[in-house]
């Protein structure tokens, strides 16, 4: 299990870097657009790997608990850095 | 392709935006051309490789964390009202002895008239153990005392279950010197005995090891035979002038102490005692082995906390534990006496445990008797001098050991619920925000916590049981306690300890 946890959060770190890497090559964006989306998507890894130890060690809540406050969190942050600074950045000029 | 096609391409008007040819981009500015594919996986490359120097950079921060820093104002001392403790004023020498009992009646004249209670101190460890079990109410069946009793049971065969009330030259922890062979090995260095001396700790069980060099300050002076109730003196009676403490731990069971105050996690504590008097016994086997005079000891002989804290085995705690880096109060301490004192001796170190401590106070909040500081007492409850309540009460803090500066609570409340409740307690324990389980997240916020400013630390305080840690007396745990075996043939987690042992 714990194996597949670290197998997991290897595929969505690999997937992170290469979605951000061609995100790059598809807009400019500024240096606080990418802090946002570096800093969402380590709270979503860290939060599925909090949520994995908390499982195995038997303690749920802590597990929800850390799936809420820190993936959670990290969700909101790329949606909402996504929506107001990325977006923005994509859309045809005059639309 | 010839010439004039290419010019025809880069020349016609549907090309779109510049910026996606620069990029690499193709032409509805999606698929990536060649150049564009090396771009992309360059820079992929690139972040990859700096989060991967990132995450390596944070896993050695935490593990030099873990490691601690020195402390040089390790003890701080009153040397105005500091003296040795008598082993007669601890209060598991007291109760267990009659003849303490009748010189000093007032003691427990004075408990009873000042907390309300019709308390016997020196028949209260009887009482304890006769109350019967109840097998509907979970965490005091009879499974619970069947798991508490067996977890004493080598100490009782072995002749030293006093080894936990401070009862000096027991079966496991002899004085008697005859076994001592006549050769001494010659360690290389300091750093070779000590390196030694910590394996053979590990492979005996301990799940830290610290050297310390032995302190006056923190033995009992004069030792107590409390079953044949006769004073013992360092001088005439101990067989050695002692120059080295090794100081080791033993862990408790995670599962087995959530369930606190319940039996179940008496039977962990109980399974401690008599592994690290086991160890304690085997590591004087060792050094008698290797030429030198040595004597084992649990709690008796000297104070283990401080002993530990000089060994840097952790900081002392708000419940008057050794709180150490990675399971936090959940061990037992053990010591080894010895004369050999060609070492590598350790120091003090803190990891903000003791600061955090401050901010804390989960443990006075789940001690059930109120037997531990709150918060909101004079200073937190951390001082030279006991300022817990009635502590201002002549006499009442006799089994104090005043002049430290530490958290002092009043372990006769303590002992008078352990009597209530049928068995020792541990809410203090598995309350404790430092008593984690061994995974990866834990030793994360242990070793950020040192460098967390002082005004995080009550929030992450409140944030550990909100997190689903640190609740006691749920009768659930012990429901669940009697699962953790389900299915098990062979231990594979073995996940109770953060691995620090001999990391001092």
């Amino acid at each position: 299990m714990e194996l597949m946890q670290w197998f997991f959060m290897g595929v969505l770190f690999t997937i992170g870097v290469f979605g951000l890497s061609y995100l790059s090559l598809k807009v400019k964006l500024k240096w606080y657009t990418w802090a946002c989306l570096i800093t969402g998507i380590i709270a979503i890894l860290f939060g599925i790997g909090w949520a994995g130890g908390s499982f195995l060690e038997g303690v749920a809540q802590s597990g929800a608990m850390g799936l809420i406050i820190f993936s959670g969190g990290g969700l909101i942050l790329l949606l909402l850095t996504w929506r107001y600074l990325v977006a923005p950045e994509l859309e045809p000029e005059g639309s | 392709m010839s010439q004039d096609q290419e010019t025809k391409i880069v020349t016609d008007e549907s090309v779109p935006p510049p910026e996606h040819h620069e990029a690499g981009l193709n032409d509805n500015g999606t698929i990536l051309d060649d150049r564009g594919r090396r771009t992309f996986l360059k820079r992929a490359a690139l972040g990859g490789g700096g989060a991967l120097l990132a995450g390596a950079g944070s896993y050695a921060f935490v593990k030099s964390e873990l490691k601690g820093e020195p402390v040089s104002d390790y003890p701080m001392i009153d040397e105005a009202i500091f003296k040795p403790k008598d082993q007669r004023d601890t209060i598991l020498t007291f109760i267990h002895n009659e003849a303490l009992g009748k010189k000093h009646p007032e003691r427990n004249i004075q408990y009873n008239k000042l907390q309300n209670k019709n308390f016997n101190m020196h028949t209260g460890f009887a009482d304890m153990y006769g109350l019967p079990w109840d097998n509907s109410k979970p965490g005091y069946t009879q499974l619970d005392r069947a798991l508490q009793q067996a977890g004493w049971e080598p100490l009782v065969v072995a002749g030293s279950r006093y080894v936990a009330n401070l009862q000096p030259d027991t079966p496991l922890h002899a004085w008697d010197q005859s076994a001592v062979v006549d050769e001494q090995f010659q360690f290389e260095s300091e750093k070779h005995a000590g390196d030694a001396i910590k394996s053979a700790a590990r492979v005996f069980g301990a799940v830290k090891c610290g050297i310390a060099r032995r302190d006056k300050r923190w033995d009992y002076d004069p030792l107590y035979d409390l079953e044949n109730s006769k004073e013992l003196s360092w001088e005439k009676d101990f067989p050695f002038v002692p120059k080295t403490v090794i100081v080791m731990l033993v862990p408790m069971d995670y599962d087995a102490m959530a369930t606190a105050p319940a039996w179940t996690a008496d039977g962990t504590a109980a399974d401690g005692y008599t592994k690290s008097s086991v160890l304690a016994n085997q590591m004087t086997k060792f050094l008698h082995g290797l030429g030198y005079q040595a004597v084992g000891a649990g709690n008796d002989l000297g104070s283990s906390v401080p002993y530990a804290i000089m060994a840097g085995l952790g900081e002392g705690g708000r419940n008057g534990a050794l709180l150490s880096p990675g399971i936090g109060p959940r061990h037992r301490i053990c010591k080894v006496y010895t004369d050999f004192e060609f070492v590598e001796y350790d120091q003090p170190h803190t990891w903000g445990i003791t600061d955090f401590c401050l901010s804390c106070g989960k443990c006075a909040d789940a001690c059930p008797p109120g037997a531990i500081p709150k918060m909101e007492s004079e200073n937190g409850g951390y001082g030279f001098e006991p300022n817990y309540e009635f502590s201002d009460e002549p006499g009442y803090t006799w089994n104090n050991h005043h002049g430290i500066k530490k958290f002092y609570s009043d372990a006769k409340k303590c002992y008078n619920f352990w009597v209530e409740n049928g068995s020792a307690c541990g809410a203090c324990i598995a309350s404790c925000t430092f008593n984690e389980p061994d995974m990866w997240h834990h030793v994360f916020i242990m070793g950020i916590t040192p460098k967390t400013p002082g005004f995080l630390h009550a929030w992450m305080a409140e944030l550990h049981p909100k997190f689903g840690y640190g609740s006691t007396g749920d009768p659930k745990k012990a429901e669940k306690f009697w699962k953790t075996g389900e299915g098990m043939r062979t231990n594979t987690e073995m996940k109770n300890n953060i691995g620090t042992s001999n990391k001092s």
